[in-house]
């Protein structure tokens, strides 16, 4: 088979990396994303019948605050998978994030606009001791992370006495309380562009192709010039920034920066961090992203929780349901890879 | 003589791809017979054929006349067929006695291990190779080479009537690989047939009484005698034509400033006291065994490794490589690993992806936007350039031939238009067509003005090549020799520089 012109500039619609959104259409119905929406759409559908008021405004409403905060969660901890890596502390470090932000308008009287920066740059500044102890000591991810999630807590709590921040300028609670179009929280619009910018990120800039490559392959990438180890770094501060951003809006719908509003730890944020990049097909060894399938994954896990909530389950049974449900997406992406594995050995 | 086992007609169809079409082989007791054929000529697939692994579409397979088939792998090693595989399959954590008689310790769940016993009955088939290895290390801390060598004595073990050999020599040294010959006669001589896989034809023709070429799925040549077969039938044979001339021919560079100096360097890896220099459109070859030093040495270069003493030049000027990143981008240094799958490739990204890795920052506009359409366009040219064959750029390299391969991880550095390109055994695994058109290449490069450090072990390949042949051995340079084509002479004059070396040290 020699090459003809054709055949290569065929290529031209396919996207090498990030985001599998440029697949023929033959992918597109097997990959994560249709089924998603595919599921989506179901359960929609029965939620629709067998609630009452589940598309009600006020649902709608509450859907969309409450995934917004779950996907930018997974998209924080996506960031992080790319290394192969993955960060267990995001509770911990989007927490702190956003006390570092009330602490900075209570008792240092900085403007809010400055200080949300400040906790963003604070969460990116944990992601950085992350990074560096991560590439210092080589070792995985897994136990640093799970080492800083502790100290970090830990250290916040003492600090703030475990005690909230409530005295905030009434435009974080507006903002949690807005609706666009009558049922749009603005904190699902916030997310989409996030998750936009993101998407731009890994498929459209030099920065987020080394994040990739520095994930699939380290010791290749690194010969072929890139800077392995600041690539992980970047990576996580840009996870500490995200789960900034959501313990942020946290705030917002709260109206208050209250150091247990991720549980123990930050633990309450781990299972929607892995379900949303897990279900969206971005893979745990690293090296590939898909921004829209951690989107559509983790608004079908919101989805699931509202409505299996709605129809009476007991939160418990809805916590065991979750995790039967990431457990099941990772046994059937595992299918669904070795079933393309086979198609393409032609 | 009646053979020990015969492949009739045997055909192996892929989704797609037919892999076989009617092969024919047949083998004889106590005889070595050599397999050939370039990459995906079918020499593989046949083999797992053989083996077990695939069961073939048609066409019957005869072991002593009888009619057998293979259901599984375990069914062929049962009835006497064992193999050494290309790929290591050895467990890295587990003993080499573990290794070796890892299907006799499966086979019962409950009896306990009994360690003392499998660990004398492992040293008896590593004393048959002449290893000296506990055979309670652990396997992840041997050698590659040693590793290579535990398979083989793995496979011994089965005492198998036909034993397949799958580039058993691809990662042994010279005297490594004479060892191995040594066995490989014994057991001919005890009646074993020998299945012999390799693309270095000198060893072909030195160990091998039959060969088998396959082309394009199909008997090039069928279980014929090697007597009377030269060098040059051989690859007439698989290639389906004569080999390309043009080999070595005289370049002077000597007129040409140096590109990159080395003098007296020592790194922390353990080098000492290394000179060497290349001018611009200069082949300079770093002959050396495995373990020489040579792969090291261009890590250093390339600041993977830290250089510890003497003096690096960069175009005259003495510099100090901190990092790969700034012997890329601030010195114009390329490698080609050795090791394509994790060193050279990023094998789940695409075709695409991989050829414009070094040049991303490059063509990376304002805020670092990139789009496929840019990178493409930069690196079409050189992927058309070296014929690289694919279905489309969005392939993932994993997919391709090694072959395919190698001319991505060649193209890349062409796209980056590096100064100096350190090549690190380039044709290990590649096949004669795609050697001979590498080696025209390099050559093409260097007409151009590109200086290129060419890494490689296998001497005939330095000497079509190389302009100027530095010779290392333990770290440390031991001779440096001008290069006049001549294989007889020159090959003498390098074995001399490591042997001088040997008896002094």
């Amino acid at each position: 088979m020699t090459l003809q012109d054709a055949t290569y500039s065929s290529g031209t619609d396919d996207s090498p990396l990030g985001p599998r959104t440029g697949l023929s259409r033959s992918r597109f119905f097997l990959s994560n994303e249709f089924g998603l929406i595919l599921l989506i759409a179901i359960f929609a559908i029965i939620f629709g019948f067998a609630t009452k008021g589940f598309f009600s405004p006020f649902n709608l409403f509450a859907l969309g605050r409450n995934s917004a905060v779950n996907i930018m969660i997974g998209l924080s901890m996506m960031s992080v998978i790319v290394t192969g890596g993955l960060n267990l502390a995001v509770g911990a470090m989007g927490v702190c994030a956003a006390m570092v932000c009330g602490w900075m308008i209570e008792s240092l009287g900085i403007p809010w606009p400055l200080a949300i920066a400040g906790g963003l740059a604070f969460g990116a500044l944990l992601g950085w001791i992350n990074g560096w102890t991560v590439v210092r000591t080589g070792l995985h991810s897994f136990i640093i992370t799970l080492a800083t999630m502790s100290i970090f807590f830990g250290v916040m709590i003492f600090l703030t006495k475990a005690e909230a921040f409530r005295e905030l300028p009434p435009v974080f609670t507006e903002f949690g309380r807005a609706r666009v179009l009558g049922y749009v929280s603005p904190l699902l619009l916030v997310t989409l562009v996030v998750a936009v910018l993101l998407a731009w990120l890994y498929r459209g800039t030099v920065l987020g192709r080394e994040m990739l490559a520095a994930g699939a392959s380290p010791a290749a990438a690194e010969l072929s010039g890139i800077r392995v180890g600041r690539m992980v770094i970047l990576c996580h501060m840009l996870s500490g920034a995200l789960a900034g951003i959501a313990a942020l809006m946290l705030v917002a719908r709260n109206g208050a920066a209250i150091p247990s509003m991720a549980g123990q730890l930050g633990q309450d944020w781990l299972l929607p961090a892995f379900l949303g990049p897990v279900l969206g097909g971005t893979l745990l060894q690293g090296g590939k992203v898909s921004v829209l399938g951690t989107v559509l994954g983790a608004f079908l896990v919101t989805m699931l929780t509202s409505g299996l909530l709605m129809l009476q389950i007991g939160a418990f049974w809805v916590q065991s349901f979750l995790g039967l449900m990431l457990l099941v997406a990772v046994l059937l992406d595992k299918a669904r890879r070795s079933y393309l594995a086979r198609r393409n050995l032609a | 003589m009646t053979p020990i086992f015969e492949a009739k007609g045997i055909q192996k169809a892929f989704p797609g791809v037919m892999a076989l079409k009617g092969v024919t082989l047949s083998l004889l007791p106590g005889s070595v017979h050599a397999l050939l054929g370039e990459n995906g000529a079918g020499k593989s697939t046949l083999i797992k054929v053989i083996t077990g692994v695939h069961q073939p579409t048609a066409g019957t397979l005869l072991l002593d006349g009888q009619q057998a088939q293979f259901h599984n792998p375990r069914d062929a090693i049962a009835k006497g067929i064992g193999v050494v595989h290309q790929e290591r399959n050895l467990f890295p954590r587990f003993s080499v006695a573990e290794n070796i008689f890892l299907e006799q310790i499966g086979s019962s769940y409950l009896t306990p291990v009994d360690y003392a016993r499998l660990n004398r009955e492992a040293r008896r088939w590593l004393d048959a190779l002449e290893l000296d290895i506990d055979p309670a290390t652990p396997v992840s801390e041997l050698s590659v080479a040693r590793m290579q060598l535990v398979e083989i004595a793995k496979a011994l073990s089965l005492q198998s009537r036909v034993l397949l050999l799958d580039e058993p020599t691809a990662s042994l040294t010279t005297s490594e690989t004479d060892r191995l010959f040594q066995i490989v006669r014994r057991l001919r001589d005890d009646g074993t047939s020998l299945v012999f896989v390799s693309h270095k034809l000198e060893e072909v023709q030195e160990i091998c009484d039959r060969v088998t070429v396959l082309r394009d799925g199909a008997n090039a040549c069928d279980s014929r005698s090697m007597e009377g077969v030269t060098r040059h039938d051989l690859v007439q044979m698989m290639i389906g034509r004569a080999e390309g001339e043009g080999a070595w021919r005289a370049r002077d560079t000597s007129a040409q400033p140096e590109v990159l100096g080395l003098s007296g360097v020592s790194t922390e890896l353990g080098h000492r006291d290394v000179s060497l220099s290349v001018r611009k459109g200069e082949i300079v070859g770093l002959y050396g065994l495995v373990g020489a030093g040579r792969t090291e040495l261009a890590k250093s270069i390339l600041g993977q490794s830290a250089v510890t003493g003497g003096e690096v030049r960069v175009d005259g000027k003495p510099v100090r490589i901190r990092s790969v990143f700034e012997a890329i981008h601030t010195h114009g240094l390329g490698y080609v690993s050795e090791d394509r799958k994790t060193e050279g490739l990023i094998l789940q990204h695409s075709v695409l992806a991989n050829a414009g890795v070094p040049i991303w920052r490059k063509l990376g506009g304002a805020l670092g936007t990139l789009t496929d359409g840019k990178i493409r366009d930069a690196v079409l040219p050189y992927l058309r350039k070296l014929e690289v064959k694919t279905p489309s750029l969005a392939q993932t390299a994993a997919n391709l031939s090694g072959g395919n391969q190698q001319k991505i991880s060649v193209a890349k550095w062409l796209a980056a238009g590096v100064r100096l390109l350190i090549v690190d055994e380039p044709s290990v695994g590649i096949d004669i067509k795609t050697k001979a058109y590498l080696h025209e290449l390099l050559r093409e490069l260097a007409d151009n003005g590109t200086s290129i450090l060419l890494i490689t072990s296998d001497l005939p390949e330095m000497i079509a090549v190389a302009d100027r042949i530095v010779v290392m051995d333990g770290y440390r340079v031991t001779g440096e020799l001008p290069n006049t084509g001549e294989y007889d002479s020159v090959s003498r004059a390098v074995m001399d520089r490591i042997h001088d070396m040997g008896e002094v040290g």
